[in-house]
């Protein structure tokens, strides 16, 4: 049997900590518990070793700060002047610790080699910084560490200035603890490295930071208390895991809150408050790491004015932002005595102020942080008290709602100042939306209603009324504020999840959005949206998606197919509908409305839909043609509507029967629904008697049905028909153009004939013998000369831009009308 | 064991789904992806400036079934995804070696269930 070494030895009572106290509850006083076992076991090694003279262990970086985490590496510095008996020590001393399975880093140096691995390694410096002699020649470990910490105290700025440096790589290779929903805990901005670069700075002025003017009391107990928490976070991960992973992972956080004691809140899942809750310890230790190296740096430039009230104390931080200065500690410290009621009343000298920091892109965020971690932010902005630190549990956000917030308001400030020269776009869009203010605020707000109970964006909406209001942001202002919240996801939703290929789609989003400048603000919230969510979010994909429908949508504005005015038209045209049909169940009505398209409703006089509404209300039957007549708009005309089971060449036979019946066409609109029901209006007069009887719709109906049975030919009997009546005395010519430019969907062909029985049936069947739909006809006869105008699209529902096709259709339609 | 691809429009990719959930599909992964067949790049004009689009996107949906499983997964996806409409995508079948289930590892047929 072989007696447990002091390594063994070591192992069990590490073990038995462990189980002393329950996981989530190894904070500051255990982890120097477990350093002080570490020593003693050190000790005992080395007297084991025979305590040769000429050498001393040192106990460095967490080992050193007596903040020992129970999976991390114990950090062992040998000093000595003999390296025979340096050599002897480590031999003794590492080898029953590895077979102890402690991971253990260790230097062997002189006194003098010290300073040199100082003068060379930051992190060397830094870890003898924290250095305490354990055993051995307590003189010589002395003449080591007094040589490095004086090194640092020779020049405390320019030691600041590393540190800052070395601060700064950090954050940009591991992000930052304050905000970062999986937070590197060690080497993130805000995590315990920073805790620990207190102790550094302590070590270069020679004095505890709070004893040496360096930082105030309250912010030397803010770091502690926040030490004390993320080393009893980093030792849960620790112990969870077994490894010396220091990444707080989406999987880790449930069982890390449980362990640490965090429970379910109906507002905040247990991992959300972990989460909340490292993160406002970690912007602790960013704020009063960060203000420690400044003030010892020093080379803050005063404020021109200093911060009283409201306004001033953004109005200085709006200077040093724009100056691209750090605020110096006289001016933070004069910001925090400043009068600032909660809530701030705002004025306009305060709301100028807001927003030149808002403009002022990183520097300005840079400052509304240290207004957050002051603890003014949410004086200025109420509502921001319930997005502050809140995580986002998505597959898309990595930051919490309010560091979200301030970085799309940022990334919009960068766009505004200087346009992505490739995204045609964007600069139009900057073009068009003239409220800068409303685009950066709108950008701040577009996610605060975050706060936890499901539908952020309806409840965002009211939250940025009221916040807008209470800013005394002006109406128009306040408006666009408030809609680019209640819209922010319009334009990715649609565009990545809807047929971009719809007409009434792009229809509904033009009515939704009604300007060119608020689809401007709506693109620009989206790209710097997505640009802030994270490195993947505004992908090609994404962009030419969102792009396309931008596109789209601003054409139907260019040609006044929607806009403002149409769109309430449109509404209140529906919504008249709606009341003519009060009689009928609300179901069907709604069935009716989303039924046909939106042009129908905006063509079609409300008294009129109420009744098509009737009448296709019931299933229309394949060979099924139902009509209704009213009196037209002009004396002696008829309003005609013809419903029948859509297919190719309907219209056609449509205006044959009615020829036939000696009805003359003044107007043609043909509608589909949605499930492939024709509703074709029809202006129409009588060809040769005033009054049009029911005996003759009748035979009208009668004609058309054998006509879609395939009974008859309309061809021939319209030609017949013809044949008695003469042809025009001057016969004009036909003209014939096409259009791509009128409309998104269709490709218009204009027609211009001699008037004749049987010429939109002619026009129309020549369109079907070629498969192309007519959307929209637009029939007019002045004098004897007809001029129609047809909204086609080909078989596949496009317009038609194939040449060879365009010069088919008009060699087929003078072939026909020239014959 | 097969591989299904498919290349899909964008806004189709929800239906799809639920037609493969209809019949019974366990799994799938799906990708955004971006190219172009017939249906190619273009030059875009925004208000007077023009812009490249290279190439249209699309999502890639990847499912790897059972040999008897794939007429009827090819039937859903391309029903779900049809509109008519040029650039409704394209899907293709392969062989596939060898299939594990990481966490288990289980290997074949036995990977693919549940």
């Amino acid at each position: 049997m072989t007696v447990a070494g002091p390594a063994e030895t070591l192992r069990d009572e590490l073990s038995a900590l462990e189980r002393a106290y329950a996981l989530g509850h190894h904070g500051r006083s255990v982890a120097e518990r477990r350093a002080d076992l570490v020593d003693a076991c050190i000790r005992a090694l080395f007297s084991d070793a025979g305590a040769p003279e000429g050498v001393a262990l040192v106990a460095t970086g967490g080992y050193g700060r007596r903040a020992q985490l129970p999976a991390s590496d114990v950090d062992l510095l040998i000093v000595h002047d003999d390296e025979r008996a340096a050599a002897s020590v480590a031999d003794a001393l590492l080898y029953p610790l590895w077979d102890a399975a402690f991971v253990v880093g260790h230097a062997v140096r002189t006194p003098e080699a010290c300073r040199a691995a100082a003068a060379e390694h930051l992190d060397a410096w830094t870890a003898m910084l924290d250095g305490r002699p354990v055993a051995g020649d307590a003189s010589l470990a002395d003449r080591a560490l007094a040589a490095v910490r004086a090194a640092a105290r020779s020049d405390a700025p320019g030691f600041a200035r590393r540190i800052r440096e070395a601060a700064k790589v950090r954050r940009d290779r591991y992000g930052s603890c304050a905000h970062l929903l999986e937070p590197d805990l060690k080497e993130g901005s805000g995590g315990l490295r920073d805790v620990a670069s207190l102790g550094w700075l302590s070590a270069a002025i020679g004095a505890d930071l709070a004893m040496g003017g360096v930082l105030r009391a309250r912010e030397r107990e803010a770091a502690d208390a926040a030490e004390d928490f993320l080393i009893r976070v980093r030792s849960g991960v620790q112990l969870l895991t077994g490894k010396r992973d220091a990444r707080l992972i989406a999987e880790l956080q449930p069982d890390v809150a449980r362990e640490v004691g965090f429970v379910d809140e109906p507002d905040l899942p247990a991992p959300d408050a972990l989460m909340r809750a490292i993160f406002l310890y970690a912007r602790d230790v960013e704020h009063v790491a960060w203000l420690a190296v400044e003030r010892i740096v020093g080379d803050a430039t005063p404020p021109s004015y200093p911060p009283r009230d409201t306004a001033s104390v953004l109005a200085s931080l709006a200077e040093a932002a724009e100056a691209g200065r750090v605020p110096s500690p006289s001016l933070l410290d004069a910001v925090e005595a400043a009068d600032v009621p909660e809530p701030v009343r705002w004025d306009g000298a305060t709301r100028v102020a807001f927003l030149r920091l808002l403009r002022a892109g990183d520097a300005g965020a840079a400052m509304l942080d240290v207004l957050d971690r002051i603890g003014l932010l949410g004086r200025y902005l109420p509502a921001w008290s319930a997005v502050r630190c809140r995580p986002q549990r998505d597959p898309y956000h990595r930051s919490t709602v309010d560091a979200h917030l301030v970085t799309t308001a940022r990334r919009l400030a960068e766009m505004l100042a200087q346009g992505d020269p490739d995204d045609p776009v964007e600069a139009a869009a900057i073009a068009d939306v003239d409220r800068s203010d409303a685009l950066l605020l709108g950008a701040l707000l577009h996610d605060i209603g975050k706060v936890g109970v499901g539908g952020h964006v309806e409840l965002g909406a009211a939250i940025a009324r009221e916040t807008v209001e209470a800013m005394g942001v002006g109406a128009p202002d306040a408006d666009l504020v408030v809609f680019m919240v209640a819209e922010h996801l319009l334009l990715p939703d649609t565009a990545t999840r809807r047929d971009l290929s719809d007409e009434d789609l792009l229809l509904d989003v033009a009515a939704r959005v009604g300007t060119p400048a608020r689809l401007g603000a709506l693109y620009l919230l989206a790209k710097a949206d997505a640009d802030a969510t994270g490195p993947a979010a505004w992908t090609p994909w994404r962009a030419t998606l969102i792009r396309e429908l931008v596109a789209k949508v601003q054409r139907i504005f260019d040609r006044g197919q929607m806009g403002e005015e149409l769109a309430a038209q449109l509404a209140d045209r529906t919504e008249r509908v709606r009341e003519l049909l009060r009689d009928q169940p609300e179901r069907d009505v709604d069935r009716f409305v989303l039924r046909m398209p939106r042009g129908y409703f905006l063509a079609t006089d409300p008294a009129r839909a109420a009744d098509h509404a009737r009448l296709i209300a019931a299933p229309v039957g394949a060979n099924e043609v139902r009509t209704a007549a009213v009196a037209g708009s002009r004396t002696e005309t008829y309003e005609v509507v013809v419903v029948a089971a859509d297919r190719p060449g309907l219209l056609s036979w449509i205006a044959g029967a009615l020829a036939l019946e000696g009805v003359s066409i003044l107007s043609a609109q043909a509608f589909t629904t949605d499930d492939g029901v024709a509703l074709d209006v029809f202006e129409v007069e009588g060809a040769f008697e005033p009054e049009i009887t029911e005996r003759r719709w009748r035979a009208f109906r009668a004609t058309l049905r054998r006509t879609i049975e395939g009974s008859i030919s309309l061809e021939r009997r319209v030609d017949d028909k013809r044949r008695y009546y003469a042809a025009p005395r001057l016969p004009a010519p036909v003209t014939i153009r096409d259009h791509n430019d009128v409309s998104e969907f269709s490709t218009v062909i204009e027609v211009g004939a001699p008037d004749r029985i049987g010429l939109l049936f002619d026009i129309t069947r020549t369109f079907a013998d070629l498969h192309l739909d007519v959307h929209l006809a637009k029939v007019a006869t002045f004098d004897g000369r007809v001029v129609d105008s047809f909204y086609v699209r080909d078989g596949l529902g496009r317009k038609i831009v194939d040449t060879d096709l365009l010069a088919e259709i008009d060699a087929s339609l003078r072939a026909r009308l020239e014959s | 064991m097969k591989l299904v691809t498919a290349i899909v429009k964008p806004h189709r990719i929800d239906d799809v789904k639920d037609a493969l959930r209809e019949i019974g599909v366990g799994g799938l992964t799906t990708t955004d992806v971006e190219g172009f067949g017939r249906q190619r790049g273009h030059t875009e004009v925004y208000r007077g400036a023009e812009y490249q689009v290279d190439f249209v996107p699309k999502v890639k949906v990847e499912i790897v079934v059972e040999d008897d499983d794939v007429d009827g997964i090819v039937d859903a996806i391309a029903k779900a995804a049809r509109t008519g409409k040029i650039g409704d995508g394209k899907l293709w079948v392969s062989d596939v070696d060898r299939v594990m289930r990481i966490r288990t590892g289980e290997m074949g047929p036995d990977a693919l269930s549940g």
